[in-house]
């Protein structure tokens, strides 16, 4: 019965839940959903981080590559970010050049590196008007259920953080460069932009972090970027219906805690990350039986690692189906 | 040249800091034994990680990691044809999208795909076709995208296997699973389900002979090989014995497979309690 | 690739046929179809073949250019394909029909002929990491008849036997500065080594038997190539084809010596022949 509700009036069916202020996943208005995180599983990228919000799922690896500086800033490095939303994860993309969305997420992302200022342009600079870094930052997303935006920035943020560089030095001898792994650095991040993520459902109801099909039946969708300073840094809202002042404060305070909660779990999870060996070893969770030959690695990892946020609360909901 | 203003794009030129490594920091593949323990002309693949049924959004999916290649795959459909020139509607058509990202090969990868990506496309299609009932799709259309978010050799062989997984999880009517293995022939020995650096030949002495490498696409229960390449020079007999090895590691990877397909089978349909 | 379609009653006759080692056309399992080699065809090339296989036709030009050599292997030359699926062979090569076959076959032909024994690449290079000769040889298909493969590789293997690269010296002037030079003498040229260019052999298993070179009505009694095969099949196809490759090189040499020994005096049949 419920089935057929849904598929029939995907729209009153979400209704009758906002009615009682809950979601059909079991969510508040307000609630995010598990964002567990994974840092470093790639060792062929410099830096790379996996995002689970819910079944939203983002890969980002970083690498880094030498190239000379640009020439209207001789003493700035480059930061590449793309966000590729493949076939794969969806079938409402298609393959080929990237769609309006993916190009959107890209500039997003772009904006918000530029104007928030996480990493110091001149800090990739090797030596001023010979040679810099290029990073790099491919944002994939591998299973698309909403809430693109945040994702990308969590995912980008993490692995910026564990980016780790070899020491290049120009040769005075020979004027070419030279790279020593042996001698490694991070980045310096000096911001932590996170995003919250909106939509506006029939002009007035606003809801947070919002799944594939939330997005398809909202009628605006807002996305708010505030650093650890609690300072607005971006506020993204491509048209849809217009929203009160009073509304806008609301979800700029919930922007607010919500990058409290997401800088806590980068932190944990950096620290549960090895000490930085050039190669790193996620830990095996044993094996199966029956065969000699299996291994557990990325995914266990992810829900060993993860440190859970907000627990549903589903009892509500279940109600609610129980009505329907 | 055409501007890409599709993407953020970066300078023109950038190279890898790869190849300003001094000679001696390069890596050499051991001419005898193997990094990471194994034995050189034995079947002991790299251990397999396999899950089924992570891409919410997908039909069916699985991800693969097999040392420290890694890779997931999506299938959509059946759905209703989008090419409807075609002449043969009497059975559906397998599509095959082979995608590497940029962040995971040694050398970072290009956006748009190469033609090594078209390549194993191909042959991830010949080798699946075989395994699909596709006369049951009338008028249909399957997608098969594979992603490979690290490449540490072999991934055409385990795409072969993830991608099969996949279509099996996606519940779409297969005559057996399909699995892949390959080989790294080095001279009188073997390295089976090389690593990228045993793969890519830096191991090489110069004028040995029998240089080559060997994927094979099995179909285990039936005992049909759906897919076999080979690049290289090799002796009759060496191939025959390569592609033996090769058989032999598919079926060391069936149990791990099985596994995987039952658990998502579980999940989907937990057995009743009683 | 063209295709044809085939009935049930016509698919037992060939199979049947097959099974007593006389198939449709009279050939037995390991027999090429008529194959007609006319080399030296296009003038403004530096190598150039015809090889017709049944009613398959295929072209190929080679021209060679100065190059510089790929930073991996500073001391050789290189090969790069291209075929041309032009619509003049079937119909369904129109507009970009023909691309996904092209790189096939560009693919295949690149990782065949791109072996060590094969032709010696480093006797197509000029000076070390600085200059070499890239042989970029075009692929025409003029009329699909099934065995493409097979087809084609003889033809690359007759081109390059006909190739003749110009001799280069050269010259260091005082600055140490290269310069280099092509010889005057049309006739002072380089051949290059073709004794082992491979060929390539298809087999294609029709019931319970494997044929050499089959014919687009044959290919579709095969699950039109596409099904899989058992591993004993696989290695007696693989000895059948090395056994066939072997009886193919002898006589196509053969063939190649003999028509270069007419040298002017060999009447020259071209496209209407």
């Amino acid at each position: 019965m419920a089935a057929g509700f849904k598929t029939a009036e995907p729209l009153e069916y979400h209704r009758s839940f906002l009615k009682e202020n809950c979601r059909p996943d079991g969510r508040e208005l307000g609630e995010f959903r598990t964002t567990t995180l994974n840092i470093g599983s790639i060792s062929t990228a410099d830096g790379s981080s996996l995002v689970k919000i819910g079944n939203t799922t983002v890969i980002c690896g970083i690498k880094g590559e030498l190239a000379s500086p640009p020439a209207d800033a001789p003493n700035k490095g480059y930061i590449v970010p793309n966000v590729d939303l493949p076939p794969l994860c969806s079938s409402r993309f298609r393959p080929g050049p990237p769609g309006e969305q993916a190009q959107a997420a890209s500039q997003f992302v772009a904006d918000v590196i530029e104007s928030s200022g996480v990493i110091q342009r001149e800090d990739l600079c090797i030596e001023k008007g010979k040679l810099c870094w290029v990073l790099y930052c491919d944002i994939m997303c591998l299973d698309y259920d909403g809430n693109l935006l945040d994702a990308c920035l969590i995912a980008l943020l993490a692995a910026l953080k564990h980016v780790w560089l070899p020491e290049v030095t120009i040769s005075k001898d020979t004027d070419l460069a030279e790279v020593n792994t042996d001698k490694k650095q991070h980045l310096s991040i000096a911001k932590h932009p996170i995003s919250s993520s909106f939509a506006v459902f029939d002009d007035s109801i606003v809801i947070v972090d919002p799944t594939a099909e939330e997005e398809s039946l909202s009628t605006a969708m807002m996305t708010v970027v505030t650093d650890e300073e609690d300072r607005l840094c971006t506020l993204h809202k491509p048209g849809g219906t217009s929203l009160s002042g009073e509304k806008l404060q609301d979800c700029i305070s919930r922007a607010v805690t919500r990058n409290r909660e997401v800088s806590k779990l980068i932190n944990t999870v950096m620290h549960s990350v090895k000490p930085q060996n050039s190669i790193q070893q996620l830990p095996l969770l044993g094996t199966l039986a029956r065969s000699s030959c299996v291994l557990t690695r990325v995914w266990e990892a992810v829900e060993r690692e993860m440190v859970e946020h907000s627990k549903p609360q589903g009892s509500s909901a279940r109600d609610l189906f129980d009505k329907l | 040249m055409p501007v890409d203003t599709k993407r953020v794009r970066g300078p023109d030129e950038s190279q890898s800091p790869l190849i300003f490594l001094p000679k001696s920091a390069q890596k050499v593949v051991p001419k005898e034994g193997r990094e990471d323990g194994r034995q050189r002309g034995q079947t002991d693949v790299r251990p397999v990680f396999a899950r089924c049924g992570l891409v919410s959004q997908a039909k069916g999916s699985a991800y693969i990691e097999a040392g420290n290649t890694k890779l997931m795959c999506s299938v959509y459909g059946p759905r209703e044809i989008e090419r409807k020139d075609e002449t043969d509607m009497k059975s559906g058509r397998l599509f095959c999208d082979f995608r590497f990202a940029p962040f995971s090969c040694q050398k970072r990868g290009a956006w748009i795909q190469g033609s090594e990506e078209k390549d194993f496309s191909l042959a991830l299609l010949e080798s699946l076709r075989p395994g699909v009932c596709l006369h049951k799709y009338p008028r249909s259309q399957i997608e098969v995208n594979v992603m490979v978010l690290e490449n540490d050799g072999s991934v055409l062989a385990h795409a072969v296997t993830c991608a099969s997984l996949a279509l099996a999880d996606a519940g779409i009517e297969m005559y057996d699973l399909v699995l892949g293995c390959s080989l790294r022939q080095d001279g009188a020995t073997y390295l089976i389900d090389p690593t990228f650096p045993e793969e890519s030949g830096s191991c090489v002495a110069d004028n040995a002979e029998n240089q080559g490498s060997v994927t094979v696409a099995l179909l285990p229960s039936l005992n049909q090989v759906s897919g076999l390449q080979s690049d290289g020079e090799m002796g009759e007999e060496t191939l025959v014995d390569a592609v033996r090895a090769c058989i032999e590691g598919c079926h060391k990877l069936y149990p791990v497979v099985q596994q995987a397909l039952i658990k998502s089978v579980r999940r989907k349909a937990p057995p009743p309690e009683n | 690739m063209a295709t044809v379609q085939v009935s049930e009653a016509e698919k037992v006759y060939i199979m049947h046929g097959v099974r007593d080692d006389l198939r449709v056309d009279g050939r037995g399992c390991e027999d090429y179809r008529h194959m007609e080699i006319e080399t030296d065809v296009v003038s403004n090339t530096d190598g150039s073949a015809k090889v017709t296989l049944g009613h398959t036709a295929i072209l190929v030009g080679i021209k060679a250019e100065i190059g510089k050599p790929r930073p991996m292997v500073a001391d050789e030359g290189f090969l790069e394909f291209f075929v041309d699926c032009s619509a003049n062979a079937t119909p369904e090569f129109e507009g970009r029909g023909g691309d996904e076959l092209g790189t096939e076959l560009s693919n295949t032909l690149y990782k065949v002929f791109n072996n060590r024994n094969s032709i010696d690449l480093r006797t197509l290079c000029i000076s070390p990491g600085e200059h070499c000769w890239v042989l970029y040889i075009d692929v025409l298909l003029l009329q699909c008849d099934g065995n493409l493969f097979d087809a084609i590789s003889v033809a690359v293997k007759a081109a390059l036997f006909n190739t003749r690269i110009p001799k280069v010296h050269i010259s260091e002037d005082e600055e140490g500065g290269k310069e280099i030079e092509l010889s005057d003498d049309p006739y002072d040229c380089m051949r290059l080594n073709v004794e082992n260019v491979p060929c390539i052999v298809t087999l294609c298993k029709v019931g319970h038997r494997h044929v050499v070179d089959a014919t687009l009505l044959e290919k579709a009694c095969s699950e039109g190539g596409r099904g899989s095969l058992d591993p004993e099949s696989i290695f007696e196809m693989t000895e059948t084809g090395k056994r066939v490759g072997k009886a193919l090189h002898a006589p196509l040499m053969e063939v190649l010596q003999k028509e270069e020994s007419l040298g002017k005096k060999r009447q020259k049949v071209g496209f209407l022949g």
